[in-house]
């Protein structure tokens, strides 16, 4: 893509994001989260392939009409409560439509549905893009008008969690499992964000080093499907030795990363009394770390049959640049023990 | 505490920068002298019974015994694993024995913490090299699914675990093994309480394991290369083992009734198990039903909650994590050999290997609980406390004791008595290192007939 439409592009998204993150009146944010949609239509339809045109289609309408249900919740807002502060508490049935809206912007169980497909259509770089960076602003948004009927929230959160973990069992396409496993995080998110927004957004501040890394890596192997993911112990072999521990961190195993998160989230959810949800939402997270483990035994802990001439590439030293993935990679195994920190670095 | 850590921590650094002529005696030096010096631990002579305590690990008279077994196991694991990784390329070599290491650190971690959430996260930390080591090294393509079983089983335990452990300290306000004991009782509810308790025993009974959620276990040691064996029977198992020991302090007035139906089980589990060991067919996995047998017994003296019971336990999980251990090595001795478990291609040894035939005999009569063995101690002390609460469990672990022998014999014909086969001619003798790694592995189980106060646990008097 010609470089200055990247970049204007990139900054449209950039803008997006940020208007909603700073914006404290009900329309602004609508702004905010429009301009990133349509920003990032052009990154996704960029191939001109079909399917990529596809899955840009579903993302468009599906964004659009989560837009069009914020749009018409802070109205009617606006219309009992006279006003359009975010800051103030909002009547509680605009609320949660603006909970329904906000879920389906974000891709929460019952209304996830469009992203895996929309995910399997992109690229890896603007699937990286769509499960991170896209986000962020409904999620601020979502923090900003808690606490809203506790049990549809509960209820978005254990079905977000149950769905993210049996929608993956059955994928071998990666990007799919990306998707299923973004639906699960955020399931995590959204049961401890009535509670504690600092939580939610520590688990969302783990997650996306964990996501990141897992993109970097399949970049990396060029690989969409499992049995790409196969072949890669002979292209990158430290790689392939690392990614377990990624997966495992995603999948929530201590001592990894990804394990503090789900403590914090538990902790808390037994502090607030109700650690029937908290069990159940942690043994849904056993289905999907099923998936993650079976990646990893596919690409490093069994070694796929190659011919003998894929076996021994030559291994260049690569013109991309590792560190981004290096620094990624490091966050998402090894920050458990620097938990008390970055949890004081979130109270702030 | 940090004499033995930083130590095993530099393993790591250890095994990536030695030359490939040093690597496996030099790793091997230094577990050997980690070991050694944790030893010294089983000196208990402060007046609380917590010794090297700071903020976060501490050593007291339950934990120190555990500890000094599995800094004892990694030499051994390293000695065991030296010959089938002889062939494989070096960086696969460090891979090894890095996870072995990083085990290690997990496992004194674990004995060691003092703070009920970090022991629980080096309980989990502990399963991921154990899988690696299992699904990785594994010599066969049912490895995938043990190390599936394997993960699956504890995790499903162990999460309940972590949510009760978290309810605890909202109940509590503290995790501390140090202050538990003295926190005022709990807030019990009717029906809440049992699911609570449950919670809390289940994932160690997972990992004991117990009878009826034992599935995990035959498949996971059978498919784990020797050393994979070694710690799973020898530590792993251990762990759940402490953890209850560490729990029931806590769980105590529910216990009174919550316990039946686990001791049941635990008991119905040695007698099946342990028939089951009879018609194995496999040798591995013959060894792998008699730990879970055995563990059974385990489980039972912990469940009854008192001291003959909980000492009884102690002692056997260490007199058992030897003799199993040892039973694997030998098992891999007989696998390297004719790369095959099945006990029907490897019998009559004796006539071949006359020298492994003298380990065999002490390995199995340590493990049918021969007096003046320790492991007899265990069982009696367990079978006497169990004998106590209700005389019908006699009858149980009488005839528990009378088929472990059965099979332990079992074994011991079936491998070297007997004719040999026509088909193996070629065996190579046995090396020196399986001689040492048997010594090192039987020695201490015999030194602990002279001393075996150093295993009673708190009830050393």
């Amino acid at each position: 893509m010609n470089p200055f439409i990247l970049s204007i592009l990139l900054l449209s998204l950039g803008l997006g994001t940020t208007l909603t993150f700073a914006s404290s009146h009900w329309l602004l944010a609508w702004m905010g989260l429009e301009i990133s949609t349509l920003a990032i239509i052009p990154l996704m339809s960029q191939h001109h392939h079909p399917r990529a045109v596809e899955a840009t289609t579903k993302y468009f309408i599906t964004q659009a009409a989560a837009a069009a249900l914020i749009l018409f919740a802070s109205t009617t807002n606006a219309w009992i409560t006279g006003q359009w502060d975010i800051n103030f508490d909002l009547h509680f049935f605009p609320a949660s439509m603006l909970t329904m809206a906000l879920a389906l912007k974000m891709g929460l169980a019952p209304v996830h549905f469009w992203l895996p497909e929309v995910l399997q259509g992109l690229d890896l770089t603007t699937g990286l893009i769509l499960s991170t960076w896209q986000k962020l602003a409904p999620f601020i948004l979502m923090c900003q008008i808690m606490p809203v009927n506790s049990s549809l929230i509960t209820f978005l959160g254990v079905t977000s969690t149950l769905v993210g973990g049996w929608g993956g069992l059955n994928q071998t396409q990666l990007r799919k499992i990306l998707a299923y496993s973004s639906i699960a995080h955020l399931g995590w998110m959204i049961l401890v964000m009535q509670f504690n927004q600092q939580l939610a957004l520590l688990a969302l501040i783990i997650y996306i080093p964990m996501t990141f890394s897992t993109f970097m890596i399949f970049k990396t192997n060029s690989s969409t499907t499992v049995n790409t993911l196969a072949a890669s112990w002979a292209k990158t072999p430290a790689l392939t030795a690392i990614t377990p521990m990624i997966l495992l961190s995603l999948g929530g195993l201590p001592p990894l990363s990804g394990f503090m998160p789900k403590w914090m989230i538990l902790q808390e959810l037994t502090k607030q009394d109700i650690p029937l949800t908290a069990s159940i939402a942690a043994l849904s997270a056993l289905l999907s770390l099923y998936f993650y483990l079976r990646v990893s035994y596919a690409m490093t802990l069994t070694i796929s049959p190659n011919n003998l001439n894929a076996t021994t590439p030559w291994r260049l030293q690569t013109t991309a640049s590792t560190l981004p993935l290096a620094i990624s990679a490091t966050i998402s195994a090894m920050l458990l023990p620097l938990a008390p920190a970055t949890l004081a670095l979130l109270s702030l | 505490m940090l004499k033995i850590l930083i130590p095993t921590l530099f393993l790591l650094p250890t095994t990536w920068l030695t030359s490939s002529k040093w690597l496996w005696p030099t790793a091997l030096t230094q577990s050997m002298l980690i070991a050694l010096g944790s030893i010294t631990w089983l000196n208990n002579t402060t007046d609380t019974g917590w010794t090297a305590l700071n903020s976060y690990i501490g050593t007291d008279p339950l934990s120190t015994p555990l500890l000094v077994l599995s800094c004892w196991l990694l030499p051994l694991m390293l000695l065991a694993s030296q010959n089938h990784l002889s062939s494989e390329p070096m960086n696969r070599q460090r891979m090894y024995i890095t996870l072995l290491a990083t085990l290690q650190l997990f496992l004194i971690l674990a004995f060691g913490a003092t703070e009920m959430i970090m022991f629980y996260v080096m309980f989990e930390a502990t399963l991921i090299p154990t899988l690696l080591v299992i699904t990785r090294w594994g010599n066969q393509t049912e490895r995938l699914n043990a190390g599936t079983y394997f993960l699956f089983y504890t995790l499903a335990g162990s999460l309940p675990l972590l949510v009760a452990l978290l309810m605890l300290q909202n109940n509590t306000g503290t995790l501390s093994l140090l202050i538990i004991p003295y926190a005022k009782p709990l807030l019990l509810m009717p029906f809440g309480s049992k699911i609570w308790w449950a919670a809390c025993m289940i994932a160690f009974l997972v990992k004991m394991p117990l009878y009826g959620m034992h599935l995990w276990l035959p498949k996971a040691h059978v498919e784990a290369p020797v050393a994979g064996s070694m710690v799973l029977a020898a530590v792993l198992l251990k762990l759940g083992g402490y953890g209850m020991m560490r729990l029931m302090i806590v769980l105590d007035p529910l216990s009174k009734e919550m316990v039946y139906p686990f001791i049941v089980l635990a008991l119905w589990g040695v007698i099946m198990t342990g028939s089951i060991c009879l018609r194995q067919t496999d040798l591995k996995s013959l060894i792998a039903y008699s730990s879970v047998s055995h563990m059974g017994l385990v489980a039972g003296g912990i469940l009854i909650q008192t001291p003959w019971g909980f000492t009884g336990a102690l002692i056997l999980m260490i007199a058992h994590g030897l003799a199993s251990s040892a039973l694997f090595c030998l098992a891999n001795t007989n696998y390297e050999r004719t790369h095959s478990r099945t006990m029907l291609l490897a019998r009559g040894l004796q006539i071949a290997l006359p020298l492994m035939t003298t380990w065999w005999f002490i390995a199995s009569l340590a493990n049918l609980a021969l007096p003046p063995l320790p492991n007899l101690m265990g069982e009696l002390m367990i079978l006497t406390s169990l004998f106590n609460w209700s005389a019908w469990t006699l009858i149980l672990t009488g005839i528990g004791t009378l088929i472990t022998a059965a099979y332990s014999l079992y074994m011991f014909l079936m491998s070297q008595r007997g004719p040999l086969p026509q088909h193996m001619l070629a065996l190579p003798p046995s090396y020196t290192r399986e001689h040492l790694l048997m010594a090192l592995h039987l020695i201490p189980l015999l030194l602990i007939i002279l001393k075996p106060a150093l295993l009673w646990g708190w009830f050393a008097c």
